[in-house]
């Protein structure tokens, strides 16, 4: 369940985010804290954006940060980072990303749901124009119990 | 006949292609195609009659043919339009009353 994983803990905000390797650190320190990842699956997923994976960005200035299940994932877990401004992911114009999701999966198929749930949540106008506007957790939380009930 | 969504990973953007292709197809009433996701390093030309991939990895899939590149993964409208032209192209039907 998406409710699960984005938590208060998991569900961060920040006006004050030095670059987009920052924010990947910030996304990312929650499930260092929580021992869902080592700090390898960071690196990873830093290199992995330095050498130009910029495929993370799914559009609509929201990108899914993520490595392999063997980079470094102990137990499944998401993220999330809103930053007030947009930060270029690899300081790529083309990338200004204001959401930031971190996933930690550990095996291709383990996380599912969560997934479903995810690109559910995200493909959908409405729940991800207000998700994009949340301010806080509580409205995040709002929002993804509300997909629970959509299709 | 067969889709695939690719990415470097197997378990993001292509993950989350494949389920929308799957809503897409419900939607249009489609029965009979084959979705999955899987990474670019697993895949070859002719494991799939369409490749729907991210913007990113356009030049990535070079060796691939079929290729659909989608400016946006979480764009459903567009996947609707790219997934529908994709069964014209293949000449699969769509059924009556889920044509708009």
């Amino acid at each position: 369940m998406l409710s699960s994983y984005l938590t208060p803990e998991t569900t961060l905000f920040s006006d004050a985010v030095d670059g987009w390797r920052d924010a990947i650190n910030r996304v990312s320190a929650p499930l260092l804290a929580s021992g869902s990842i080592t700090p390898d699956y960071v690196t990873a997923m830093t290199d992995s954006i330095a050498a130009g994976g910029t495929y993370i960005d799914l559009g609509y200035g929201i990108a899914l940060a993520h490595s392999r299940p063997e980079n470094g994932v102990l137990k499944t877990g998401l993220s999330s980072l809103r930053v007030s401004t947009p930060v270029l992911l690899n300081d790529d114009p083309a990338h200004p990303i204001d959401l930031f999701f971190c996933l930690a999966a550990t095996d291709p198929t383990g996380h599912l749901q969560t997934m479903m749930e995810l690109a559910n949540l995200l493909s959908n106008d409405e729940l991800r124009t207000r998700l994009l506007a949340a301010t806080n957790a509580a409205d995040v939380s709002t929002v993804i119990n509300e997909n629970g009930t959509t299709e | 006949m067969k889709f695939l969504a690719v990415c470097s990973t197997g378990l993001g953007s292509s993950f989350m292609i494949h389920m929308n292709i799957d809503k897409v197809l419900k939607e249009l009433g489609v029965k009979g195609v084959d979705v999955d996701h899987s990474d670019l390093g697993s895949v070859a030309r002719g494991d799939a009659d369409a490749f729907f991939v991210g913007r990113d990895l356009e030049e990535a899939t070079d060796t691939l043919d079929n290729v659909v590149v989608l400016n946006s993964i979480i764009d459903l409208n567009e996947l609707r339009t790219k997934v529908r032209a994709e069964l014209e192209a293949k000449g699969v039907a769509i059924p009556e009353g889920n044509a708009a």
